[in-house]
């Protein structure tokens, strides 16, 4: 009887256990889950550029629309200064 | 996104010839849509506007870093020249 109940026990405490590490066990990130993806602009070939002003390094306005008929642009858009953008 | 004059010292240190103009308040990489609203960053981006204000080329994320792309797309406009 006494050994039916050891056995009893064991059998309990193993499923005990079992059931605690099931609990316990850390949330893993799904395999292969990316990083978000940087925005994509809305914009497309052949639209017109949103007009702006904004200053340049000595402090004076510049407009996008003041380059109209007079210059072609780029606009580089760099994140982050001294960083390789 | 930079300072203005974080952008002066950049524009010193790597001697840039065209204007380094600072979108502080980050509403130009909204309009363009560039703006990531959980991090505050924008994505990287390069435009060709033609003088008529029209969008000629988009080059975004690593390619916009690569400036070929845009490089080429300039060079249409050497080719709308009329012939001496």
């Amino acid at each position: 009887m006494a050994r039916r109940i050891i056995h009893l026990t064991m059998l309990l405490l193993t499923l005990a256990l079992l059931v605690h590490a099931q609990e316990t066990k850390p949330q893993q990130p799904a395999q292969g889950a990316n990083p978000p993806a940087p925005p994509k602009t809305h914009l497309k070939v052949g639209q017109t550029a949103p007009d702006f002003t904004l200053t340049d390094t000595t402090g004076k306005a510049v407009k996008l629309s003041d380059f109209k008929g007079q210059k072609n642009v780029v606009l580089a858009f760099y994140v982050l200064a001294f960083t390789g953008g | 996104m930079d300072s203005s004059p974080a952008n002066r010292r950049f524009a010193e240190d790597i001697g840039v010839s065209f204007p380094l103009l600072s979108d502080w308040k980050r509403k130009v990489v909204k309009d363009y849509g560039l703006l990531d609203e959980n991090t505050g960053y924008a994505a990287r981006a390069t435009f060709v506007v033609d003088k008529e204000g029209i969008i000629k080329n988009i080059e975004e994320g690593r390619t916009a870093i690569d400036p070929t792309g845009a490089y080429q797309a300039c060079s249409v406009f050497d080719k709308k020249k009329p012939a001496p």
